[in-house]
């Protein structure tokens, strides 16, 4: 048995202990945890490997032979690692223990040179053993379970920093929303580390978000061309943002061009409560088939040469998902028949959203918006037209990879007296898509309901759009659209057609919104 | 060969050594604010290192060499460790951050072959220049729709200028036997 155990010795401190690398370390640090000695037990020898003794100085090595036969002591033996470090500066040092039959202990110390291990020559501090694994800035049940299993497999491991890194990777993917950063700090006792796992949120997930830019340069085949752009300046809880619309059709009834200027606060002392402030000035031209059918129908509120706007609201955000707004919309319309008579279109503003994305694995994400909006016109703003609009949307994006679908659905209504600028069109370049609004509603209606479902592979997408917008008092007639081309974020090109129209007339769109 | 150096210039000094120009610079400190809170965060920083040799200031460019560093500091020696980049890596651990610095600098150098007869006959300018690449997370895939405020973001971004990098320039130099 002894002569087993002599062999086995030999074996373990043959050659390739020579150039022991620090992972042949943490193998050795594994069996050797498996009996742990306790101070006291005496030495049966002492090892040096991966440094030849005679590269110590005479110090330490007197300071090693003399351990053999003396009782264990770890903060000793920890000492000569340190100081075999300090001797050798390209090295690190560990002691690593095997008990024998007879009770007594083999001390091993294991050098390994860094520049020889990846993890090493990443972080120095991956040579300790990992004590615990915490994430912080969301709650641990925010982590999938399997990927918590993983963190907590690196307990009692030496780091390994690619698996780290990897982690860190993956506790991105499973939360878009937030950047992650590895913190390592001491753990209780020397040689032990701490591996935190910080989220910290990204821009997308303030509870108050700016307004969406408004830029675009859109042409449609049956319409002609559209632009808007918004020039935002300040910092992250503060900006202001200048506006310019030019011959902006694709909104509206209305065909407007002006200049506009938002003030907006997300932070007012809270990131909960944000402010807004937005004049607008625009001048109106109107499409002839929209003064046809103002002109035949009475009821509708008369068209206006220029529309002067101002808009404050409050936000407050009581969870990060859900937003109320309220405030005011106060608009002066000077007539286009007899200026400079005008009318006062003032309402008050209430509005609810609710936005979500849940991240199910690394690369599917899913997002849900939803809105109700109230307008309702009140005495106390003195305003000239009496009327409530209200209007809903839900929108649902779902994407894996390259693949992206899209479905919208919304639906409005109108009570009263409202301005031209608040009634409801359909027929542009995101609504009803192949269908022209001056030919569906050119005066707009007090009724829409509209939808659409939206598939795209990487830019190439297909749609298909159905809605209906009418006069309470009239006929509803549902159409529907389909199409297909280049579909982006932040451009397009389509060809879109009707699919229950008397006859096929192809739409052409393209343009960018950014 | 063992030239008689260093020569002093303002912050610079450097010296021959065997067949390689080596340089020192005071005042480099690289390894000070958000550096150095990140290192003792337990996280590793890489730091790219230009050694550039001019003909004068601001001058063309005789000889130059790059070499990059990775350096982390043991939370538990309280001491740095860095490690040269690239195909002969070379590591050492227990320094200052003081000594750390000095290490990465003195393992940038230029072979005096380089230098060619100018360095040895005509004055030469030395400019050492590090850089701290941003190792911040990219936006993630909701934040990719362009818009104008990200372009102005980006184009007003502050740049952190002294803890991301520096440039000392210095000179006259001259090999002489």
């Amino acid at each position: 048995m002894r002569l087993l155990s002599l062999l086995l010795l030999i074996l373990v401190l043959a050659a390739p202990w020579q150039t022991a690398h620090a992972q042949d370390i943490d193998a050795q640090a594994t069996r050797a945890q498996d009996i742990e000695p306790r101070d006291g037990t005496i030495i049966e020898s002492v090892d040096l490997s991966g440094l030849s003794r005679d590269s110590l100085s005479p110090g330490l090595r007197r300071e090693l032979d003399a351990l053999t036969g003396e009782p264990l002591s770890r903060s000793r033996l920890n000492e000569i690692a340190a100081r075999t470090e300090e001797e050798h500066p390209d090295v690190v040092a560990a002691v690593r223990y095997v008990m024998r039959p007879d009770g007594q202990v083999r001390v091993i110390v294991l050098v390994a040179r860094i520049s020889d291990d990846g993890s090493l020559v990443e972080n120095i501090n991956t040579r300790y053993v990992v004590e615990s694994v915490e994430i912080q800035g969301v709650p641990e049940t925010d982590v999938s379970r399997s990927l918590r299993d993983r963190l907590q497999a690196l307990v009692g491991q030496r780091l390994d920093h690619d698996e780290a890194d990897e982690l860190a990777r993956l506790l991105e993917a499973e939360r878009p929303g937030y950047s992650v950063e590895r913190r390592i700090s001491r753990g209780s006792e020397r040689g032990r580390i701490r591996v935190v796992f910080e989220f910290s949120e990204k821009e997308g997930t303030r509870w108050i978000p700016f307004a969406p830019s408004r830029s675009k340069f859109v042409y449609h085949s049956e319409q002609g061309w559209s632009g808007a752009l918004d020039i935002p300046m300040g910092g992250r809880n503060h900006r202001v943002t200048a506006g310019f619309s030019f011959s902006n059709n694709d909104d509206l009834i209305e065909e407007y061009s002006g200049v506009r200027v938002a003030f907006e606060s997300r932070k007012l002392a809270t990131d909960r409560l944000g402010a807004r402030i937005e004049i607008a000035r625009f001048n109106n031209t109107w499409r002839e088939p929209t003064l046809f059918a103002l002109a035949a129908d009475p009821t509708i509120p008369e068209p206006y040469r220029t529309r002067l706007t101002v808009e404050p609201s409050v936000t407050f955000a009581p969870t990060p998902y859900v937003r109320v707004t309220g405030g005011v919309s106060l608009s002066e319309l000077e007539s286009l028949m007899q200026p400079p008579a005008s009318q006062n279109a003032n309402a008050v503003v209430t509005r609810i959203d609710y936005d979500q994305r849940w991240y199910q694995a690394s690369d599917v994400t899913q997002r849900v918006e939803a809105s109700y909006e109230l307008r309702t016109s009140a005495e106390a703003l003195e305003s000239d037209l009496s009327y409530r609009r209200h209007l809903g949307s839900l929108r649902y994006r779902y994407s894996q990879r390259h693949n992206t679908v899209f479905a919208n659905v919304a639906f409005g209504g109108i009570t009263g007296d409202a301005p031209l600028f608040e009634r409801f069109t359909l027929g542009d370049s995101a609504t009803l898509r192949g269908w022209n609004k001056f030919d569906i509603a050119p005066a707009g209606g007090d009724r829409v309901f509209n939808s659409s479902l939206e598939y795209r592979y990487r830019f190439v997408g297909a749609f298909l759009d159905g809605g209906s917008v009418w006069n309470h008092n009239g006929e509803m007639r549902f159409r529907m659209s389909s199409g297909f081309g280049l579909q982006g974020d932040n451009g397009f090109l389509t060809l879109a057609f009707p699919l229950n129209a008397d006859d096929l007339n192809i739409t052409f769109t393209m343009g960018v919104r950014f | 060969m063992t030239l008689p150096l260093p020569l002093r210039a303002q912050t610079l000094t450097v010296r021959a050594v065997s067949d390689a120009l080596h340089v020192r610079a005071s005042g480099l400190g690289f390894i000070a604010g958000p550096v150095l809170e990140r290192l003792q965060d337990g996280r590793s920083v890489r730091v790219d290192f230009d050694l550039v040799v001019l003909e004068k200031p601001n001058g063309a460019t005789i000889t130059r060499t790059q070499q990059s560093f990775n350096l982390s500091f043991d939370l538990w020696e309280q001491r740095f460790a860095v490690t040269r980049i690239g195909p002969m890596p070379r590591s050492i651990s227990h320094l200052t951050s003081r000594a750390a610095e000095d290490w990465c600098l003195d393992n940038v150098t230029v072979p005096l072959a380089s230098l060619g007869r100018t360095a040895r006959d005509t004055p030469f300018w030395v400019r050492v220049e590090y850089r701290i690449p941003d190792r911040s997370t990219t936006a993630g895939p909701d934040d990719s729709t362009f818009t104008l405020q990200t372009l102005i973001d980006v184009l007003s971004r502050r740049r952190d200028d002294e803890n991301r990098g520096k440039s000392v320039e210095a000179g006259p130099f001259r090999l002489s036997n």
